[in-house]
C-alpha cells in the first residue's frame, strides 16, 4: 500500500473516527483532539497495518486507547461548554416512530463507557461483534453481555418499555425548540 | 497496536442471565442510536485533518526523495 492510499484510507475514515470519539468522551473538542492523535499515531504505524484487514477496526482500537490513556480523565473534567456536539442536533422529516434524538443522547451519555462503546461499534458504525471483541480485548460474549445490557438500560432510561412511547414524531416540534439551556453533554 | 483492554477494572459477566427486550423496543433503540452517529458522520471533515495528513505525505515523500523507495507496507 502506498502513503498516498494509506492516506486516502485515513481521510475516509474520519467521519467514523470523530463520530466514535464524540460519543465516546462526550465533547467535540476533545473529539477532534482524539481523531488528530489517532491520525499521527495511525500515520507512524503504518507499517503495523495489515492490508486486507478492516482500516476502520484498526483505527478504533487506535483511538479508544488512546482514549482510555490519555484523555478519559479530561473528558470529565473539561466539560463540553462549546455545546458544538449537541448543537447537531439533527430533525427528521420522516414519518417512522424514533426517540427523540436529544433525549436519546442524554440517556446514551448515562451508561457506563464500556457499554456506550460497544453498543455504538456494533449498533451504529457497522462493525461486527468480533471487530468490537478484538478492539475492546474481550470475548465476543462479553460484548453481546454488554449491549444487551446497554440496550436494557437505554429503555429504561428512557422510559420505553411500554409500546405507547413509539409513537411517531410525538416529541420531534419540542426537539426543534431546545436551546442550549437544555444541550445534551455525550 | 495493542489490543489491551485498557481501564477497563469491571469483571466480565458473560453469560449472566439477561433480561430480553421487546423487539420494538430494541429496534427503537437502534434506529435512535443509527441518527445519533449517522448525524456526526455527516458532519464536514474539518481542513485541519486534511492539512495535517497533506503535510505528513509530504514530509514522508522529501523522506523518501533522499533515497528510500517510496512503497510502504
Amino acid at each position: 500500500m502506498s502513503a498516498s492510499d494509506f492516506k486516502d484510507g485515513l481521510i475516509k475514515e474520519i467521519p467514523n473516527l470523530r463520530a466514535f470519539a464524540a460519543s465516546l468522551s462526550g465533547s467535540m473538542q476533545l473529539a477532534d483532539d482524539l481523531v488528530q492523535d489517532t491520525l499521527l499515531k495511525a500515520w507512524g504505524n503504518s507499517d503495523k497495518f495489515e492490508p486486507g484487514t478492516s482500516l476502520r477496526a484498526w483505527l478504533f482500537t487506535i483511538l479508544r486507547n488512546t482514549y482510555y490513556s490519555l484523555y478519559r480523565k479530561r473528558g470529565r473534567e473539561v466539560q463540553d461548554s462549546e455545546g458544538t456536539y449537541a448543537e447537531r442536533i439533527a430533525v427528521h422529516g420522516n414519518q417512522e416512530s424514533h426517540l427523540d434524538l436529544a433525549d436519546f443522547r442524554k440517556a446514551l451519555a448515562k451508561l457506563p463507557e464500556e457499554q456506550r462503546e460497544v453498543l455504538i461499534m456494533v449498533g451504529a458504525t457497522g462493525l461486527s461483534y468480533e471487530e468490537a471483541a478484538e478492539i475492546c480485548g474481550v470475548a465476543i460474549g462479553t460484548i453481546k453481555s454488554r449491549v444487551n445490557r446497554a440496550r436494557t438500560k437505554l429503555a429504561e432510561l428512557l422510559s420505553i418499555g411500554g409500546l405507547d412511547d413509539l409513537g411517531p414524531d410525538r416529541q420531534s416540534a419540542a426537539a426543534v425548540q431546545r436551546t442550549g439551556a437544555e444541550i445534551v453533554r455525550l | 497496536m495493542s489490543n489491551a483492554d485498557l481501564g477497563m477494572t469491571e469483571p466480565d459477566r458473560g453469560d449472566e442471565q439477561e433480561p430480553v427486550l421487546d423487539p420494538k423496543v430494541q429496534e427503537s433503540i437502534g434506529r435512535s442510536l443509527k441518527a445519533h452517529y449517522d448525524d456526526l458522520v455527516s458532519a464536514p471533515i474539518p481542513d485541519k485533518f486534511l492539512v495535517l495528513l497533506a503535510q505528513l505525505e509530504a514530509q514522508e515523500q522529501r523522506a523518501s526523495a533522499g533515497g528510500t523507495s517510496d512503497e510502504r507496507l
